[in-house]
């Protein structure tokens, strides 16, 4: 329930006070909120299996994030960022399409 | 390495892509909870509880990051319709220049079209008129001309010059002759290689005939374009013809005529107006 409430109170701190992120990082942003959703996704999944930890969503959440951007920004500088991004979108969209099938299982026990 | 034992590593290679495959689509939970759930069993120590306000400060972040990604794709997109517009304009613009453009080409080819017809009848005047010059010119002895004819020589009685016989030419005997010859039908005349024009004169000067300012001797060539089957004759009709039977009979003057297939008269090289002005038709 504190997590969804913190969810909703991040948004609305975002919509509010829209903090200025610099241009250098705006590329990466998408990128890093979708590898976020994954460790979103996975520790929903921890959760409802029993074994969360937030030490290790933390962990995971900034780890994820930080090596999305980082994967990006070293095929940018390659000279193949599109690619790079297509292919991090599809591996982490696998993973949260496979943990969003786990929770659908424990949820609906189907 | 040889074939054969390239040929059996490429089955590895196929069970390699398919275990990565697998590997992403079946471990998708991070093993990091696994793992540190099992270590938290083996050390036998309670489950921590969890500490919800950790979390809820991860997810803070989470959706405060949703916002400003999502907010920014918000801000970027009318950027994006403006340029887009613009472009829009920009074309329709350009299409707008094309037309005109494309009028212009057609306007421009009318105009090309009608230039060319014009054209067309400035040559067509310019060759009649050029075909006009050239029979002109042959008609006053500007231009030299071609053609069947007589070849008339008269020539001074033998022993006829210093003395008063009477058996010399005289520039209204060569008068006579070339009258004569227009008379019987004579198109172009030419004495001794002077080509005969409307301002030709024929008269003594000192003791000798000039024409067109070139003095002359005996024998006198007097050469008529005409029909060379009628001209010998009709020239005897006329009155000058007749004096001239009369001349060579009388004074033993000198009068032969014979007809030529193909005669050539020259120009007269200087054929010039200096008080006259051709009136030009309106």
């Amino acid at each position: 329930m504190i997590a969804v409430l913190g969810l909703v109170v991040g948004v609305v701190l975002g919509l509010v006070f829209e903090p200025s992120i610099p241009d250098a990082w705006q590329t990466y942003l998408p990128i890093a909120v979708v590898a976020a959703l994954d460790a979103v996704f996975g520790a929903l999944r921890a959760y409802l299996d029993g074994i969360f930890d937030d030490k290790v969503f933390a962990v995971s959440f900034v780890s994820n994030v930080l090596i999305a951007a980082l994967i990006v920004y070293l095929g940018d500088q390659l000279g193949v960022g599109g690619q790079l991004s297509t292919g991090v979108i599809v591996v982490l969209g696998i993973r949260i399409f496979s943990n969003a099938a786990a929770i659908r299982r424990h949820v609906f026990h189907a | 390495m040889t074939a054969g034992a390239r040929a059996t590593a490429r089955p590895d290679h196929g069970t390699a892509y398919t275990g990565l495959l697998t590997e992403i689509m079946s471990s998708t939970l991070d093993a990091d909870y696994q793992a540190a759930a099992d270590r938290a069993r083996e050390l036998g120590r309670p489950r921590r509880p969890p500490q919800r306000t950790a979390a809820a400060l991860v997810v803070l972040l989470f959706g405060m990051m949703l916002a400003v990604s999502a907010l920014r794709t918000q801000q970027l997109r009318p950027a994006t319709a403006v340029e887009r517009s613009q472009l829009v304009a920009q074309i329709h613009a350009r299409e707008d220049r094309l037309d005109a453009l494309h009028s212009q080409v057609s306007a421009l080819e009318v105009d090309v079209a009608a230039v060319q017809t014009r054209a067309a009848d400035r040559r067509e005047i310019q060759r009649r008129t050029d075909a006009a010059v050239t029979s002109l010119a042959a008609v006053t002895g500007a231009g030299a001309v071609t053609g069947p004819g007589v070849r008339v020589v008269v020539s001074d009685a033998p022993g006829a010059v210093g003395s008063p016989s009477g058996g010399v030419i005289l520039d209204s005997d060569l008068q006579a002759l070339v009258n004569a010859l227009w008379t019987a039908g004579a198109e172009a005349i030419s004495i001794n290689g002077n080509r005969l024009t409307s301002l030709t004169a024929i008269r003594f000067a000192g003791r000798a005939i000039t024409v067109d300012y070139h003095s002359l001797r005996s024998p006198y060539v007097v050469e008529a374009v005409g029909d060379p089957q009628t001209l010998p004759a009709r020239l005897l009709e006329t009155p000058g013809g007749q004096a001239w039977l009369g001349l060579q009979q009388n004074f033993g003057i000198g009068f032969d005529t014979q007809p030529v297939d193909s005669l050539v008269l020259p120009a007269d090289p200087i054929l010039e107006l200096h008080h006259a002005q051709p009136v030009v038709p309106r």
